[in-house]
């Protein structure tokens, strides 16, 4: 309503948001139980005085370093522009907001550079104690970092007393900040297991790859029945309305779920197999699905967690195409082509019509629905209703199909959506 | 159509804007000096062996070890700056940003080869370094975004060219229309240049200090001051260039903006001056010392050009605030304990390096 919208057609829907959170998400938990696993390994290395375990952990620091730091962190910055981009008002609120909570997480993030950076380049060099300490600060930091983001991701799932009050720590201490911050920990040392199998297959000592493959299956299987506790607790902690929608209202959530529980079982499955002595090449493999796993798992997550929200993009404050939910009413009555700053009809002539529903379509529909595209493609949807059921279709939109938000249009712009959504199943 | 009709409505912000505009203006600076340092080490490490041939190898070498924190460090903090511009000017930065929208999200791609490719610059130096291929990659990527980031200035502080959007909605839209944004632009990398040549001289000053200087060491603080120097001198003919090409509203001695940029330009050119005679002698330390105040004097210009540019639409005393202190109290307990820990790491290691030389 206030900003422009980026037209992206096929890759609309919140695609490129998809892509590259969950990307960077997958990373970023790493970057976190990563943090703790090269500690504990050198701690372990140290306590064997095994200098196999040793040498190990510095090469794995390399491969996490160069993961985390470079892909990890840009990849943030990337979630910044992609937001901004594509939902530029529920970004200004969550900015607004949370600006210092933001540059608190900024002040770990250097910390974790300043740190990482001493404990890779100053292996053998410290004494070891102080090495360790190192590797500590820098797991604190990262851990630090997940406990502010933690705070904003679920803001937007439960806002809780911020919706009442307005404060700040009403609105980071939410509802579902604790459960989700355990759920989020306890993944972080999942992944950390993972990207352990990646590296400890690359070993040439047979035994000290089988050594370090089962060590790294512990961090996998040992966290998993308080990670499932924690995502109990996680579900139990969300508003019941909520949780409904989530669980029983959302049509496209069920395959998420479905990969979701799937993947568990085949995490543990695999974590159990990776344990047994097999060859090398057999264990990199295996090694490497169950990273795709671990990506594919992570992604359902986020899927749910961000699809959970619908119709809202921040719950119970504004839809996700960026009306706030105050504002519907007067929106809807006034005419979304009167009340949108970036549209150029705002009058509709009947040689107008379809460039008028084309706006409308871009203004009310674009965050959700991509045209010919990957995401909730409207083509596709469109087709199944026909052009005289449309009107009913729009009525039920925020009632019975509580998962889109109401449509925000006065009568002739919603003629004006119909004569677009028509030609464009037409086209 | 009015553009002013199409900038909209800002956010409330929870402090008096005075506190936000202080951490935008000391973290951009500091988000320029490790830019600069970042690239103009960067096109040294390219260019220099073009002329000087294999004796250029220890140099470069020295720049290839730096590279990764150096990008690391901009990255970082570059993210502080981003995060208070949002806060101050998000209006209009998220504008510019849709309707360049393309280019801006691209800058993540090339971010992302320009690093690995100045890691595999570094790690693999004398197996893959030693050629143009990887520096050279990482440069032009770098000299892209940069050219980016230049337009999404631009475009920001021009709501007047924003109409473009209803012809062009699909985020490929530039501000090549803006008569100063290829001074702007220029003038950032000359300053960038510059500082890389002074990064350079600092770099085996501090090696000579800690006696480990290589026996070539005196060279390359000459060599780095040259740089320094050389590009300094064109930067000027390029500031003038920049200045030139300013809306003189903008500048003007009858408003309080122009009077903060006139102050910043004089004392910038003061600055700059003695970093030159500075580095003339290779004294390198003042020389860097001159040339980071005369990068903060021109972060102040930069800022106060922008609210002159953006006076005709919004100043920042028009924000709503709604105010809350506590996480700004938080923020800035927890920076000076970050900034405690991070002087005992470096401190430590510091010690270390000394112990094992």
């Amino acid at each position: 309503m206030n900003y422009p919208i980026w037209q992206l057609d096929f890759a609309g829907g919140g695609l490129l948001i998809a892509a590259m959170a969950i990307i960077h998400v997958y990373v970023a938990q790493f970057a976190v139980g990563g943090g703790l696993f090269l500690v504990l390994t050198e701690a372990k290395g140290l306590r064997e005085n095994n200098a196999g375990i040793l040498d190990f952990i510095k090469k794995h620091t390399r491969f996490f370093m160069l993961l985390t730091m470079v892909f990890g962190a840009v990849t943030g910055v990337g979630i910044w522009f992609t937001i901004s981009l594509l939902n530029p008002a529920a970004t200004s609120t969550l900015i607004h907001i949370f600006v210092f909570a933001w540059a608190i997480e900024w002040v770990f993030f250097l910390g974790e550079i300043i740190s990482l950076f001493i404990y890779y380049y100053t292996f053998g060099r410290l004494d070891d104690r102080t090495h360790l300490t190192i590797g500590w600060i820098y797991f604190g930091c990262a851990w630090m970092s997940l406990f502010v983001i933690n705070g904003i991701i679920d803001f937007m799932l439960t806002p809780g007393s911020w919706l009442e009050t307005g404060g700040f720590w009403g609105g980071f201490f939410n509802p579902t900040f604790w459960p989700a911050l355990f759920f989020r920990s306890f993944l972080a040392i999942m992944i950390a297991g993972l990207f352990g199998f990646m590296t400890a297959t690359f070993l040439k000592d047979e035994d000290l790859r089988l050594a370090m493959v089962r060590f790294s299956a512990k961090w996998l299987l040992a966290p998993f029945i308080l990670f499932l506790g924690s995502a109990w607790w996680y579900k139990a902690a969300l508003p019941p309305a909520l949780e409904t929608m989530i669980f029983d209202r959302l049509p496209g959530l069920q395959p998420f779920m479905s990969a979701f529980v799937l993947c568990s079982a085949l995490l543990v499955l695999g974590g159990l197999i990776m344990a047994v002595r097999m060859p090398s090449r057999m264990s990199r493999t295996l090694a490497m699905a169950m990273l795709i796993i671990g990506l594919i798992y992570l992604g359902s997550f986020e899927f749910i967690r961000e699809k959970g929200r619908k119709p809202y993009v921040i719950n119970n404050y504004m839809y996700a195409n960026s009306i706030k939910k105050a504002d519907l009413a007067g929106i809807t009555a006034g005419g979304v082509l009167s009340s949108a700053k970036w549209v150029k009809n705002r009058e509709i002539q009947d040689d107008t019509l379809y460039q008028a529903g084309a706006e409308i379509f871009t203004v009310l529909c674009q965050s959700c629905h991509s045209t010919g595209g990957l995401l909730n493609d409207i083509t596709k949807r469109a087709r199944f209703i026909p052009s005289d059921k449309l009107e009913a279709f729009y009525t039920s939109m925020g009632r019975e199909r509580n998962y889109m938000p109401p449509l925000a249009c006065n009568p002739a712009e919603r003629q004006a959506l119909t004569a677009f959504l028509t030609t464009v199943v037409r086209e | 159509m009015d553009p002013h009709l199409l900038i909209p409505n800002p956010d409330a912000i929870p402090v008096h804007w005075l506190w936000l505009q202080l951490l935008l203006t000391l973290t951009t600076a500091l988000h320029l000096v490790a830019m600069n340092i970042m690239l103009g080490s960067g096109v040294i490490a390219l260019f220099t062996p073009f002329w000087l041939g294999d004796a250029v190898h220890p140099m470069r070498r020295s720049i290839a070890r730096t590279l990764p924190f150096t990008f690391a460090f901009t990255i970082n903090l570059g993210v502080a700056p981003l995060l208070f511009l949002q806060v101050l000017y998000g209006q209009f930065f998220y504008t510019s940003s849709i309707l360049m929208a393309f280019f801006w999200l691209s800058i993540v791609a090339l971010l992302i080869i320009a690093y690995y490719s100045a890691y595999i610059f570094s790690f693999k130096y004398e197996t893959l370094g030693r050629g143009p291929l990887f520096i050279g990659v990482s440069v032009l990527l770098l000299l892209i975004i940069s050219f980016f980031f230049t337009n999404n200035v631009s475009l920001m502080q021009l709501p007047e060219t924003w109409v473009r959007y209803f012809d062009d909605k699909s985020g490929w839209l530039l501000s090549l229309g803006d008569a100063a944004l290829l001074p702007r632009y220029l003038h950032c990398i000359f300053s960038a240049v510059a500082l890389g040549g002074l990064f350079v001289a600092v770099l085996y000053e501090v090696k000579k200090r800690r006696g480990n200087a290589a026996a070539d060491g005196e060279r390359w603080i000459r060599h780095g001051c040259t740089w320094f120097t050389v590009a300094s001198i064109f930067n000027f003919g390029v500031g003038f260039w920049f200045l030139g090409s300013l809306p003189p509203e903008t500048y003007s001695a009858a408003t309080v903006e122009g009077r903060i940029f006139s102050v910043m330009m004089l004392l910038s050119v003061f600055g700059i001056v003695k970093a030159v005679t500075s580095a003339q002698v290779h004294r390198v330390f003042p020389a860097a010392a001159w040339a980071i105040a005369t990068v903060f004097f021109m972060t102040v210009a930069r800022d106060v050009l922008r609210m002159a540019y953006l006076k005709p639409y919004f100043s920042l005393s028009e924000l709503p605030r709604v105010s809350q202190y506590s996480p700004l109290i938080i923020f800035l307990v927890l920076l000076g304990a970050a900034g405690f820990v991070c002087w005992w790491m470096l401190k430590t290691v510091w010690n270390a390096k000394e112990v094992s030389s």
